[in-house]
């Protein structure tokens, strides 16, 4: 693990104005995330831990503060630039797993390497070992319909990594899960960081899922809270976590 | 090129409604191809050769009002005027009412021995064509008209007057085809004139003569000098190409140009609609989808192209097929108004194909172009938002 971070955010806000009010996301958040890191951003609804992640993705532009990610700050970059260094750089994985439904799985896996220079035949090969990776390497002709939840989840991270990008970015991987199928996504998620060296942040809800992750950082109400500090009505309830599982 | 599979697969997603899309377009199309096809061929397709050498004389008045038949040496004499023929819409009625309905012919009183000097085109075996001028009872027919009424060589054909008091008793003497799709019977002009003689008539005239040029160069010429030399006549004439006469019996319809352009217009109005509403709620289906193509690092321009690529494909797609189905409706059509237009010219032509095939561009891009901007410059985080 290297010692620069990849992740530097500095007294990072965002503000939202929905009709005539106004509502502080994310409250001068400061955090770093080091490669090869696999980080948890816990809190509860409303905390700011979806803004966080979708700021340090550059699918949202902080309201004041600074933001790096990979040594660019993004905030600067055009909408077109921001869009290639997303491909480049970032694989997102969602809750719902989006993927396209004409799609199959080796369609949606190839489809961010079409922004890329590779030739057809790469690309295949690419997305095949994306997916052997997430062990779907028997299911590359299906459709989304056709797959289970936990596979079309893994098909997303496969579509994710398929890139071959510095930071995988996850919002909420499992929500969306049965148990079973949780824990296969969250092994997943792990083995990439361990024996791949992926980046990872992923927000979650969950302590259970949270655990699979190095380090855990909790928000509260905007605020990124310290490290090792947890929101005082977490305290009260804690690891209420497992009705999932 | 690249995208060219995800286009397709996204334009054909929901295949009901694809089909239905494509149908109307291409429906609409086809009938925009047969309009416009019909548009070429009437005003801007080449005249043969034949043809082009031919100019028609007739009153200036109306086509129902006749002229001397004196005249017709006059237009002899004039310079570049290589032969005349006179002859006479006679109109009748052959056997009954419901027979002309079903199937109406037109018969032409002609001077049978000038007729075949004018009018080379005709194609008829030379022991058909003596038969035939060489008896004043005799009469012609087009290969079409006499399958259609049944009638072969020998024949008796009786046709009643109406526009004459007389009638006709003929025999077929002859069948011809013609390139050019003339349908109808041909007899002699005598048996008008001597018709009416023996009703006490003795007046010649002539309702039209047929002029041909020694070259198509002396063509505008003679057509000025014609109509000059009668300006101040009993009788002032109107001489005009083959081509302009055929389309002057259209335009007892309107204003045929203004009609067709009107149609086509409505036509491509209607389309553009009914493309625009299928298009709007397609992409408003899938902004979500936009969100994760965004996520993914599509650009804007990337997502925009996409869309557009869609709608253009159901365009296209509605447009070959409605261009095979104008072109075959063509045939169908060319078969019914042989009269008016060659039945080899009315088909969809190159200048029709280009014009159908950038209106169905226009149709893919006009269609899709505010919706598929909207969607594009939609905030990645809006669009996650959208809920299916």
């Amino acid at each position: 693990m290297s010692n620069e971070p990849i992740i530097r955010t500095s007294d990072l806000h965002k503000k939202f104005v929905r009709d005539e009010f106004e509502v502080h996301a994310l409250t001068g958040a400061n955090l770093e995330v080091h490669r090869g890191e696999f980080i948890a951003l816990m809190g509860p609804s409303g905390s700011g831990k979806s803004t966080l992640l979708h700021l340090i993705a550059a699918m949202d532009r902080p309201t004041a503060g600074a933001i790096e990610v990979l040594g660019q700050d993004i905030a600067s970059l055009s909408e077109s630039a921001v869009a290639r260094w997303r491909n480049h750089h970032i694989g997102f994985v969602f809750q719902n797993f989006n993927l396209i439904p004409v799609l199959t799985a080796h369609e949606n896996v190839e489809l961010p390497l079409k922004l890329t220079h590779l030739k057809k035949g790469e690309r295949h090969q690419h997305a095949l070992t994306a997916l052997k990776l997430v062990g779907l390497s028997d299911r590359t002709d299906h459709y989304p319909r056709q797959l289970s939840g936990g596979q079309e989840q893994r098909v997303a991270i496969a579509r994710a990594i398929v890139t071959d990008p510095d930071l995988l970015l996850c919002d909420e991987p499992t929500g969306n899960l049965d148990a079973r199928s949780a824990q296969e996504v969250l092994t997943l998620l792990a083995r990439l960081n361990k024996e791949h060296g992926k980046t990872i942040v992923m927000v979650t809800h969950d302590p259970h899922a949270a655990h699979f992750a190095s380090k855990i950082r909790h928000l509260d109400k905007g605020e990124l809270l310290p490290e090792g500090e947890v929101p005082e009505d977490w305290r009260a309830a804690p690891m209420a976590s497992d009705d999932k599982t | 090129m690249r995208f060219l599979p995800l286009i397709l697969k996204n334009s054909l997603r929901n295949r009901r409604r694809s089909f239905l899309t494509i149908s109307s377009l291409a429906i609409s199309l086809c009938l925009l191809g047969v309009l416009m096809a019909l548009y070429y061929a009437l005003f801007f397709s080449e005249p043969k050769a034949d043809q082009a050498l031919r100019l028609i004389t007739r009153h200036r008045v109306s086509i129902t009002m006749v002229m001397p038949l004196h005249y017709r040496d006059k237009i002899r004499a004039v310079p570049g005027v290589r032969e005349v023929v006179t002859w006479q819409w006679f109109g009748g009625m052959y056997k009954n009412e419901q027979r002309e309905q079903k199937y109406f012919f037109p018969r032409f009183g002609v001077e049978a021995a000038r007729m075949f000097d004018v009018y080379r085109n005709f194609e008829i075996p030379e022991d058909q064509k003596q038969a035939f001028m060489s008896d004043r009872r005799a009469c012609i027919l087009s290969r079409r008209v006499a399958e259609a009424q049944e009638l072969k060589i020998g024949d008796r054909v009786y046709i009643k007057g109406n526009i004459f008091p007389i009638d006709l008793d003929l025999t077929v003497k002859g069948i011809y085809d013609m390139d050019d799709g003339n349908e109808g019977l041909w007899f002699h002009m005598e048996q008008i004139e001597e018709g009416l003689k023996r009703l006490g008539s003795s007046r010649s005239f002539a309702g039209t003569f047929t002029i041909l040029a020694e070259s198509p160069e002396a063509v505008p010429r003679i057509q000025n000098a014609v109509d000059e030399m009668f300006a101040n006549s009993e009788a002032p004439t109107r001489t005009e190409t083959e081509q302009a006469f055929g389309l002057s019996f259209l335009a007892f319809l309107g204003n045929i140009k203004l009609i067709l352009m009107s149609i086509c217009a409505a036509v491509t109005f209607t389309i553009l609609l009914v493309a625009a509403n299928t298009v709007a709620m397609s992409v408003r289906e899938r902004v979500r989808e936009v969100g994760v193509l965004k996520t993914l690092g599509f650009t804007q321009q990337k997502i925009l192209g996409l869309l557009l690529g869609e709608s253009l494909a159901i365009s296209l797609i509605g447009g070959a097929i409605g261009l095979l189905l104008a072109q075959g409706l063509c045939r169908v059509l060319a078969v019914g108004l042989a009269g008016f237009v060659p039945p080899d010219q009315l088909t969809i032509q190159l200048p029709v194909f280009l014009a159908l095939l950038g209106i169905s561009l226009l149709i893919g891009v006009a269609s899709s172009a505010v919706p598929a901007w909207n969607a594009a410059r939609t905030p990645i985080l809006d669009a996650l938002r959208v809920t299916d």
